[in-house]
């Protein structure tokens, strides 16, 4: 499989970075900004304060890049999460206001344009998850998706889709549970 | 506190993950992470099933300004810890407080805490029963405007760090004295004694302490942190000041205490 290679390949840049390899550590920035630009961007919504979270993160990936080798995650997986993490750190959402959202509930992201790195680190996790997403009822998805990919709260996800707190947790827990369910069968 | 229901441990992880786990409860769930390894293998599953599905955004390419800040951050020749592998790294890392992760911030202390250095500095010099113990580097360590730490180097081989007002309570914490470079991941000094003053071996040589460097205490699990970098809160903070020439300026501004 090309993006196990790929994996490896993000790996062994990560553990050269962890030994103070610059050109490593920049070789592994290119070739993940792109994604990671676009995970942090869609939850902070402000382009000054995604990039603060490319920085934040990629400095902290830095940091512990020599620490990544007794992870268990692949590396994107990795990145993905410190990124998220920061971006969740520092979202403010002064208004509601959503781009893109059908997409979203239709899982319908897939970038034609993909160049062939691109391509090459999608991860073979990802058609497991989507799979699972598919088998989520209308407004399960819609809670999830827009929780995981707009960075919502509980109470943003109420407020934007117009129905009480306590069914937007409901359709939440129950979400994930069933997610996990499929995934761990 | 520990949690014991395995479901309720997927479900917080999930919804950690899952990015709806806010505020103080993020925080807190971030905190008892560190300490539990149930929880951290529950947000290890949990993110390697739903992160994928964020591989799945159209890239969009950041604009070059972005490595240059991230460049000019890392460069200084300090290797990323080669010499301190963090036992796990998933998800608290960039969760540590906000605090430890923005090392910007840190390194921008620059000299605020001078004023009150040259203050302290002649404290310790009347407190001083030999007078001619001046230290060769001092640091104060504040939190909120309140000083409560001095880390100073009486001579090259150690540091001395000296309680300027004690915490009470935490027995069940160590406090953790680090250094932050002027570019680099923070190294750890060492734990400090939990009452009275501390003397701690000089780090090793590829830090140097120079004006602008950063000290700060953190909280840690008792033993200090599982990671090798800082994990608990930043109990106070503090940038070197380099020493007067001797007799000089510190002298002189010993009076004005």
């Amino acid at each position: 499989m090309a993006d196990i290679a790929l994996n490896e390949k993000l790996a062994a840049m990560l553990s050269r970075a962890g030994i103070g390899d610059k050109k490593a550590f920049a070789e592994l920035y290119d070739a993940t900004k792109s994604k990671l630009f676009a995970v942090a961007l869609r939850i902070v919504r402000e382009r000054h304060l995604a990039e603060e979270v490319l920085q934040d993160s990629f400095v902290n990936i830095w940091n512990n890049a020599a620490g990544y080798a007794t992870a268990k995650s692949a590396p994107m997986t990795w990145m993905t999460a410190i990124v998220r993490n920061r971006s969740l750190d520092l979202v403010r959402r002064p208004r509601l206001e959503l781009q893109d959202e059908e997409e979203f509930f239709t899982l319908n992201l897939e970038d034609e344009s993909l160049g062939p790195q691109d391509q090459l680190i999608q991860s073979r996790d990802k058609s497991r998850v989507e799979h699972c997403m598919k088998g989520l009822d209308g407004e399960q998805l819609q809670s999830v998706s827009l929780a995981f990919f707009q960075g919502l709260s509980h109470s943003e996800v109420a407020e934007h889709l117009g129905r009480p707190l306590g069914t937007i947790k409901t359709h939440i827990r129950r979400g994930l549970l069933r997610l996990k369910g499929c995934l761990e069968s | 506190m520990k949690l014991n229901n395995p479901e309720l441990i997927s479900r917080l992880a999930s919804e950690y993950v899952l990015g709806t786990l806010r505020g103080g409860a993020r925080r807190r769930f971030v905190q008892m992470m560190q300490h539990d390894a149930a929880l951290r293998e529950a947000v290890a599953t949990w993110e390697a099933h739903l992160t994928p599905l964020a591989e799945r955004l159209k890239p969009i390419a950041p604009p070059k300004r972005v490595w240059n800040n991230i460049e000019s951050r890392i460069n200084s020749g300090t290797p990323a810890r080669a010499t301190q592998p963090r036992a796990h790294v998933t998800a608290e890392t960039p969760e540590t407080g906000g605090f430890w992760s923005n090392l910007t911030f840190w390194r921008g202390l620059g000299l605020a805490g001078t004023s009150l250095a040259a203050v302290l500095l002649a404290f310790t010099l009347r407190t001083s029963p030999v007078a001619n113990t001046e230290p060769m580097m001092l640091a104060v360590l504040e939190d909120q405007g309140e000083a409560r730490m001095i880390v100073e180097q009486p001579k090259s081989g150690y540091l001395m760090v000296k309680m300027v007002k004690p915490w009470v309570g935490g027995e069940d914490k160590s406090m953790e004295l680090w250094v932050l470079p002027k570019d680099g991941a923070p190294r750890s000094l060492g734990l400090l004694n939990d009452i009275g003053d501390t003397k701690l071996a000089k780090p090793d040589m590829d830090i140097r302490l120079t004006d602008g460097t950063v000290f700060a205490l953190s909280k840690e699990p008792r033993g200090g942190s599982p990671t090798g970098a800082p994990t608990g809160m930043v109990l106070c903070k503090g940038v070197i000041a380099r020493m007067p020439a001797k007799n000089t300026t510190a002298r002189a501004g010993q009076g004005q205490v």
